[in-house]
């Protein structure tokens, strides 16, 4: 962004005939645009590049790379998105090392600096430290129970379960309203699954039932069914603790959904799939430029008219434009960029050694990264832009004060030059410095979809191929071998890159 | 002149401000281990030793010991078991198991084992040594000492929290279990309780 942006500077003299011979003006104004436009060339496209090329060890080193770019404020958002990467890596212990960093870090940021709140409503939301969205914090836990739980250490995945319950019972007292983001289906559903591989299955129905409440009752937004596979868990959790009535109820609400009992599948070893799909949505900055006087309409309307043609090169332009005018106030609102995933299902094959039936798993959504995010902004967006307006407005009368303060010390003869000089400086910054805050944790899937089987204890070679994809036997990572001895749960993680 | 002091207080000012930013440095201070160390309100070093310390006072003072010397003639065996971790935090179980073995051996009561983890390597030691070491000095297998109890237990928190204030509650029970008839002969339980307070902000 800050290089596309910083070029117009250079642009403005040629463009409308204006010229201000002061170099050192020129280099407040770059310098000042620089500032304003946060972290430059996206990482993320690179890290995409890497996954896309079955390299997560490369996208790992990229996240690695960037911790100083993330700063200080980001700190959060660094283990978030190295957590994720090196998990995909398969360094499952750095990872939970990084992630437990950012929970620490997390807990410590429910203390707000007011120093820091101030800066921030006198710049803009990024100069505030990442918290994250609720959501994205209760992934945290999410991926370190799935470390654990690679790892085969059960008690330590149990932990995090733990944290989960108590992480979304905090969440849900602290929301009151009811339609809101207050609880997790897939996070209750795969403490569900750990509870249930530790042979706690008392927990694991206590699991199961929230996520099929939680999801039952955010279907509307969060645009993930109830999971099927989760239908037969309640079923046969509850038929394994005696629980008749419930047992009843959960057959007369999933009438035809056929399922194992709980000892027949004791003699039998469990593989879970979770697969990530595609991109989490990216934050864009949304720009509402609102003249204060029927010139800065004017102004506003043409400058629109030329940016129709150029969309991400015209922030300079508009800095300068702006700040001369004096009479617009520029207010930043983050937007959300869907970048969809288009994989319905993915496949997952496990063929046995000694030649028996190969066994195929389809995954279904649990997940909807997307439709999350979507929420959890649309939830904050009323605060968001309150605060943008009051800020808008506070930057407008201070850069008018300075201005005028200005203008009176120069004396009669330079006032008009110097209020242009002091109003373009201090206008144009703040049009500069406004900015959305666009942090989100992007290197999450668009979707998270899971499979679970339980297949005769042996030898397996794993398959991992999607719907629509031609079988590629030349593929880094498409066979894996697992040996699964009787009652031993194995966890596969995937990501997957249309 | 008066816009030249206004620039140098500024500047003065930035350099201040610039200064403080850059103050934080390192400082180590050592202290007793017996200090306690209150920072985050997780289980700390402190709850350990201050659980173990309490544990095994309690465990020597129980009859179990005296019934068992009076009749074998002889310290009981005890190997540690599990110690389950069901509680919200990562607890390093293997410390607080240290210290209590350390305490029991050091009391000149118990005699104990290794645990299954220590056996296996110790096994294989013995393997090698029956394959590569001299034959007087060779360790014979089948001379291990049966443990006479096993010790077990879990550490359980349970967690209440509401605008920044957070309850805390750890309990902490062991129990030795006689390995021949199951009989639970000394059950010691440990409650720790903490509340954590966090300010929503400061300056």
């Amino acid at each position: 962004m800050s290089l596309l942006a910083s070029r117009p500077t250079a642009l403005v003299p040629a463009r409308w005939g204006f010229f201000i011979s002061t170099q050192s003006l020129f280099a407040v104004l770059a310098f000042v645009l620089l500032a304003g436009c946060g972290p430059s060339v996206n990482r993320y496209l690179l890290i995409e590049a890497s996954l896309r090329a079955h390299d997560p060890k490369g996208a790992d080193a990229i996240v690695a790379a960037a911790e100083k770019d993330y700063g200080s404020k980001s700190r959060v958002l660094y283990g978030m998105d190295r957590g994720m990467t090196l998990q995909l890596a398969g360094d499952y212990q750095q990872s939970n090392a990084v992630l437990e960093q950012a929970e620490e870090e997390l807990d410590r940021l429910y203390t707000r600096r007011i120093r820091t709140e101030t800066l921030a409503f006198m710049t803009n939301d990024t100069a505030l430290p990442y918290e994250g969205d609720p959501y994205e914090q209760v992934l945290i836990n999410v991926l370190k129970a799935l470390n654990y739980a690679v790892l085969g250490q059960w008690q330590d995945a149990l932990v995090e379960a733990r944290r989960i319950d108590h992480r979304l019972n905090v969440l849900s007292d602290r929301t009151k309203e009811k339609n809101a983001y207050r609880d997790d289906g897939f996070a209750r559903y795969l403490s569900g699954i750990l509870y249930e591989s530790t042979g706690d299955v008392n927990n694991a129905f206590i699991a199961y039932r929230k996520a099929y409440e939680t999801f039952d009752a955010t279907r509307a937004w969060s645009h993930t069914a109830v999971p099927s596979q989760l239908r037969e868990d309640l079923l046969r959790t509850a038929e394994a603790l005696h629980f008749t009535q419930e047992l009843a109820e959960y057959q007369s609400v999933f009438p035809g959904t056929r399922w194992e009992t709980s000892q027949s599948l004791q003699q039998l070893a469990q593989v879970v799939v979770i697969s990530y799909n595609g991109r989490a949505p990216r934050k864009e900055d949304q720009f509402l430029d609102l003249p204060i006087s029927l010139d800065a309409l004017q102004l506003v309307l043409l400058n629109r008219g030329f940016s129709q043609s150029n969309r991400y090169s015209n922030r300079g332009v508009d800095t300068v434009l702006y700040g001369l005018n004096g009479r617009v106030v520029r207010v930043a609102l983050p937007r959300l960029v869907s970048q969809k995933s288009h994989v319905p299902v993915d496949r997952v094959s496990l063929i046995p050694d000694d030649n028996g039936t190969r066994v195929t798993l389809n995954t279904e959504l649990v997940h909807n990264v997307t439709a999350l995010a979507d929420k959890a902004l649309a939830e904050r967006m009323a605060g968001i832009t309150a605060k943008a307006l009051a800020r808008a407005a506070t930057k407008f009368a201070l850069a008018e004060g300075t201005t005028r303060g200005a203008q009176q010390a120069a004396g009669k003869d330079a006032a008009p030059w110097v209020g242009l000089l002091v109003g373009l400086l201090t206008k144009g910054l703040s049009v500069a410095s406004e900015e959305a805050d666009k942090r989100s944790w992007q290197t999450l899937p668009d979707e998270i979809h899971l499979a679970r089987v339980w297949v005769p204890p042996g030898r397996y070679q794993v398959q991992n191929r999607f719907v629509g994809e031609s079988h590629d036997p030349l593929k880094p990572e498409a066979m894996r071998t697992l040996f699964l001895r009787p009652g031993e749960t194995a966890v596969l993680i995937q990501r997957v890159m249309p | 002149m008066i816009v030249m002091d206004r620039g140098r207080i500024g500047l003065v000012a930035l350099v201040v401000l610039s200064l403080a930013g850059c103050a934080q440095e390192t400082k180590v201070t050592r202290v007793d281990s017996g200090v306690v160390t209150d920072l985050s309100g997780r289980w700390n070093d402190t709850d350990s030793r201050m659980v173990a310390e309490s544990m095994v006072k309690e465990a020597l003072e129980y009859p179990w010991l005296n019934t068992f010397s009076g009749s074998k003639h002889r310290q009981p065996v005890v190997v540690v078991g599990t110690i389950q971790n069901s509680s919200h935090e990562h607890i390093n179980v293997n410390t607080f198991v240290a210290d209590l073995e350390r305490e029991l051996t050091n009391s000149q009561k118990v005699t104990f084992v290794a645990g299954k983890g220590d056996r296996e390597e110790l096994r294989t030691e013995r393997k090698e040594q029956a394959m590569y070491a001299r034959e007087d000095t060779q360790k014979a297998p089948g001379k291990e000492i049966g443990a006479d109890y096993m010790m077990k237990g879990t550490i359980a928190t349970i967690l209440d929290e509401a605008d920044g204030t957070k309850a805390v509650f750890y309990q902490v029970d062991l129990q030795m279990v006689d390995l021949e008839s199951n009989a639970k002969v000394w059950f010691g339980q440990k409650k720790i309780k903490k509340v954590v307070e966090k300010k929503r902000s400061i300056f």
